[in-house]
């Protein structure tokens, strides 16, 4: 076919942005343009009722029964977190007395983004506060140690708890105060709703793939 | 059935932390939302995650929709519809996440605007068509099955450049349909 526009017809970034087209850091800069030019918010309004109609033949497919009560769990039921965790650790006999005084403290990350998922996470029993951020759009998890360490000769090894599955390990807690570790795409899917927990291990982390020592802190993910 | 009057009601009123009306949204959208979780997702269990994802959202954003000249369910829907694609794209790296699309919309809506919901309906379906077939294929595609650039040049097996000035070329044209 023969395309009568050049490439260089004039074409804000509204519909590339409305449809997902735009990398990370042109979408930000489309959001910063946005905030000065009201007739962009236009433009891309217009854009996303255009696109939406695309969904028209898509038929009203009712959800699970559960689907409700688990959504307000997640909004309203904060014990619903510690439950899954507590249900989990019935089959880890030795770390529930150290579970049971762990306190979930959710605090803000530094110049975080829109989308960032952050946890912060206070240990109980021991000096520790680690603050930890997820980037959905790298998958990578910064980690930034404010007080404490592990003992000596032993690490923290840092776990994803997501629904009711075993926690699945994210690796070790950098040495560094501040660091970073990149999440495995399937994982990444799963951290929103998620609950990281940091367990005390012997040096190269737990042997079993499981928490072997106290589990030394949690907290859930949550929107910034 | 819900009327649009209704679910905006219903959106102000969850804006304030009305539980009740959160209910009462739930079951008047969330079937729409759940077919276009299973439509990009087509995983039940991944569809219901991101459907319960998607709510805890709206419960959390209502505030900000307040009246962003986006209709209720197009609110809805987009916020569904980025969801689920970011969470398809999960395994893909450089992509901007989408979720905040829907919330960042948030200027009074003119009098043009209230016009578009009503009118957009199937509008785009005829522009689209007036498109070449592949082109048009390559909107949709990336609209309900997040298809990046990348995807697309693969498929068409085009360099990424050519593909990127094709859809931009589409887009142009789909603008000058749409805004006949």
């Amino acid at each position: 076919m023969t395309d009568d526009v050049t490439d260089d017809a004039p074409l804000s970034a509204a519909a590339e942005y409305a449809l997902g087209l735009l990398t990370p850091a042109q979408a930000r800069a489309f959001e910063a343009d946005m905030n000065s030019d009201l007739s962009l918010r236009a433009e891309l309004a217009h854009w996303q009722e255009h696109f939406v109609t695309l969904t028209d033949d898509i038929a009203p497919v009712t959800p699970p029964k559960a689907t409700f009560d688990a959504i307000s769990a997640r909004l309203f039921d904060a014990p619903q977190l510690r439950r899954n965790w507590f249900g989990w650790l019935a089959g880890a006999a030795s770390a529930v007395v150290t579970a049971a005084a762990v306190m979930t403290v959710v605090l803000p990350a530094p110049n975080p983004t829109t989308n960032d998922l952050v946890a912060g996470l206070v240990g109980a029993d021991i000096d520790l506060r680690v603050d930890a951020t997820f980037d959905p759009d790298t998958n990578t998890l910064l980690l930034n140690r404010v007080a404490g360490a592990p003992a000596d000769g032993r690490v923290l090894e840092m776990w994803l708890i997501a629904g009711d599955d075993a926690p699945i390990s994210l690796g070790l807690l950098p040495d560094a105060q501040t660091g970073q570790v990149q999440i495995a795409a399937d994982l990444a899917a799963r951290v929103a709703g998620g609950i990281l927990a940091l367990s005390d291990e012997p040096l190269g982390g737990s042997p079993t793939g499981a928490p072997t020592g106290d589990v030394v802190a949690l907290a859930p993910f949550s929107s910034v | 059935m819900a009327t649009r009057e209704d679910i905006e009601t219903y959106i102000g009123r969850v804006a304030l932390g009305d539980r009740a009306a959160f209910a009462a949204l739930y079951s008047a959208t969330s079937a729409k939302l759940f077919g276009v979780t299973l439509r990009v997702l087509n995983n039940r269990a991944e569809a219901d995650d991101a459907l319960q994802e998607v709510f805890i959202k709206v419960w959390r954003a209502a505030d900000r929709y307040q009246t962003n000249g986006l209709s209720p369910m197009t609110w809805l829907i987009t916020i569904a519809r980025n969801h689920a694609i970011d969470r398809l794209r999960a395994r893909k790296k450089g992509q901007a996440g989408l979720d905040e699309v829907a919330e960042l919309a948030d200027s009074a809506p003119g009098p043009e605007q209230q016009a578009i919901a009503s009118s957009a309906r199937a509008q785009i379906n005829d522009c689209l068509d007036e498109l070449p077939k592949d082109r048009a294929e390559a909107v949709r595609r990336v609209y309900l099955d997040g298809d990046t650039y990348q995807d697309l040049a693969d498929a068409m097996q085009v360099p990424l450049n050519t593909m990127r000035t094709w859809l931009r070329r589409s887009l142009i044209k789909l603008k000058d349909c749409l805004s006949q």
